[in-house]
């Protein structure tokens, strides 16, 4: 029982660093705690702290600080499969429901949704850690959940069982996890709870709900793939709003008469510039054609006409995006099963659904004016 | 100057009480001191009452013989006549059931815990809360709420690398550059927290997973999340599942403690830590 014997890093100064990566808008990046909580009160004394002595680091796994990195929350329902466990707290409360965690706590729970992601989120912080031993430009990957901490030691078992790299956890025992979102200053929320879903997107945190998908297809151990749709994603619903309320011909209308103007951003525009600064970051060190991320833009809009806004915005905002597919209406599932992403974010339930039949792994964003007024199955629009 | 003991009508049974000493000077404001008959400005952490108080109304409620409450003591250092007499009144004034006043020299408070059988001993000064702890008295950081008027539940916040963290490893906290006299304090307070903990969970299994006016949270600073899962073993063990847990794996633990808002923080002592800290860990 001893300790690793992992040295310390050298403290670094904060302003070195790339701004961070917060979607929030949020831009604190202080490496000290200036204010200790519940410090600073009765009669002042001298810090007793010790003064760090700066020594280098060396193949240690260090975690990075939250403001600093790409911070990924999970909830355990979308990073495993709690079927079973839900239906006990849906039939018979939250005690029977903990009382069944607690009996069952050797029992690791199965993959969900989010365990491909996050298996590949880790494989690409694994060639950043080769690449940039010392930058805290990583995935930071924390559990949140409204569970009891009673479920937590099964929580704990399962992660180890499947070996993920995953230290930080909030287990919130019932109280709302937006608090600790912000805190951990989150880049991506992903959760079964639709609820909580629109609730972080209310405070500015790009976040989606998750599904298991029916059949599972294979998805890459070595790349990771993203996938968005454009509108009410990406960008704003402004486009859509207007096809639902005019429909189709005004929609190329504007689009046509707006070529110019950009597209006002979406709750998902945060994260896909953060996964290109770490794209960026392959590509400095010659990795660009086997970098381990890869984007994808699955449109309805058409290359020809509306499609041209898109790129444009998508340009101006400095953001490369791999593969742009304009399916003019098409049917998205047999496009994202070619693509077989380990995520695909889309504000239509009708596009989630359909994706998810066909075994890809969806997300849906419950953004915009799609919520209100839901896609009638059957009909296919050319946009 | 020998210690004062004023006596309340509210004394209770002491018996399997928790005893809990709290310091005058963190529920009331001494520093303006009017000599007129107004009562003393409330404290830093006067909500604290507050909420204990409501810990013990719904314990009476379930049961109304219940022994196992929060008998709550005052503590004064080194106060002058008038000021003795300013803190009974405006603890009557504020409707405040507290059991005792105890006014002693800063030299003699250590005693008068241990002689009164403190089961906890709070105060937002950590040099107080360590001195406690050296000698065998439970103690933790009382602190600070955002927001005084509401309280909602008492919160108590465990150190899940005070709990998980091995005494082997700890000695080896000075090559992470903590320094002895963090090492001791840590070691202070991990002698002392089993007691504290074993109340704190009868208490909290007095009610139910929802509407608790008591709410027990552990978080895990330093340590990997198998430190915290044998923190989670071993609080179970001493008859506490507490509510929330969270991990922050070196981590910032300001935002977080400040989205939770605890009233009492078993501290370990091992703060001010500045750059990237590598995550400890207990296997070999």
């Amino acid at each position: 029982m001893s300790l690793d014997p992992v040295k310390v890093m050298k403290g670094q100064d904060p302003m070195a660093l790339s701004s961070p990566l917060a979607s929030n808008g949020d831009s604190k990046a202080s490496w000290e705690e200036s204010e200790g909580f519940c410090d600073g009160l009765g009669p002042k004394k001298p810090k007793s702290g010790p003064v760090r002595r700066a020594r280098k680091v060396e193949g240690g796994i260090f975690f990075p600080k939250p403001e600093n990195a790409v911070t990924i929350a999970v909830s355990s329902r979308v990073l495993f499969r709690t079927e079973k466990e839900q239906k006990v707290f849906e039939e018979k409360g939250v005690e029977e429901y903990i009382k069944y965690q607690m009996e069952h706590e050797n029992e690791p729970f199965a993959p969900g949704p989010a365990f491909p992601f996050v298996k590949a989120l880790e494989t690409v912080n694994a060639r950043l850690r080769e690449l940039y031993p010392d930058s805290e430009e990583l995935f930071d990957i924390v559990l949140v959940t409204y569970n009891h901490a009673h479920v937590g030691v099964r929580l704990i078992n399962t992660i180890n069982h499947h070996n993920l790299f995953i230290e930080r956890f909030c287990m919130t025992g019932g109280s709302s996890p937006i608090g600790y979102l912000k805190a951990w200053h989150t880049n991506l929320y992903l959760s079964a709870d639709a609820e909580k879903v629109q609730e972080a997107l209310a405070q500015g945190i790009a976040a989606a709900t998750m599904f298991m998908p029916e059949k599972q297809i294979e998805v890459s151990e070595t790349q990771l793939r993203v996938a968005f749709d454009g509108d009410a994603v990406l960008f704003s619903d402004e486009s859509e709003r207007i096809f639902k309320a005019h429909g189709l011909d005004k929609f190329f209308e504007h689009e046509r008469e707006n070529e110019n103007t950009l597209l006002d951003h979406g709750p998902l525009k945060g994260f896909l510039e953060a996964l290109g600064k770490l794209q960026k970051k392959f590509y400095a060190k010659g990795h660009r054609l086997d970098c381990p991320i890869r984007t994808y833009l699955v449109t309805a809009r058409s290359a020809a006409s509306s499609g041209i806004r898109a790129l444009k915005t998508l340009r101006a905002w400095g953001l490369e995006i791999d593969e742009a597919l304009f399916l003019a209406g098409a049917p998205k599932g047999p496009m994202l099963e070619k693509i077989r992403p380990h995520i695909y974010f889309d504000d239509q339930m009708f596009h989630v659904e359909g994706a998810v039949e066909m075994g890809t792994i969806a997300a849906h964003v419950p953004y915009g004016i799609a919520q209100k007024y839901p896609h009638k199955k059957g009909t296919n629009f050319a946009k | 100057m020998d210690p004062d003991v004023q006596e309340s009508a509210e004394t209770q049974q002491s018996g399997s009480a928790l005893v809990t000493a709290v310091s005058c000077h963190d529920i009331f404001d001494l520093s303006a001191c009017q000599t007129d008959s107004s009562p003393l400005a409330k404290g830093a952490a006067f909500s604290f009452i507050n909420a204990v108080q409501a810990v013990n109304q719904r314990l009476v409620k379930h049961n109304a013989n219940e022994m196992l409450r929060f008998e709550v003591i005052l503590l004064g250092k080194d106060c002058e006549e008038q000021i003795k007499s300013k803190i009974f009144d405006s603890a009557k004034h504020y409707g405040l059931k507290i059991g005792k006043f105890y006014f002693c020299s800063r030299g003699e408070f250590v005693r008068t815990l241990q002689a009164n059988n403190a089961k906890l001993f709070l105060s937002t000064d950590r040099d107080d809360v360590y001195g406690a702890l050296k000698a065998g008295v439970p103690a933790a950081l009382l602190c600070q709420q955002a927001d005084q008027q509401v309280q909602e539940q008492l919160k108590v916040l465990f150190s899940g690398d005070l709990i998980g963290l091995s005494e082997d490893v700890i000695d080896g906290l000075k090559d992470f550059g903590f320094s002895a006299v963090q090492i001791q304090n840590f070691k202070a307070a991990k002698g002392c927290i089993q007691e504290f903990a074993a109340l704190i969970g009868e208490m909290r299994k007095r009610f139910g997973c929802k509407d608790s006016p008591l709410q027990t949270i552990l978080i895990t600073v330093l340590g990997s999340r198998d430190v915290c899962a044998t923190a989670l073993k071993t609080l179970r063990g001493w008859g506490l599942d507490v509510d929330e847990a969270f991990c922050l794996a070196g981590a910032p633990r300001n935002p977080i403690l400040t989205t939770i808002q605890p009233h009492i923080l078993w501290d370990d002592g091992l703060h001010n830590m500045k750059g990237v800290l590598p995550l400890m860990d207990m296997s070999s």
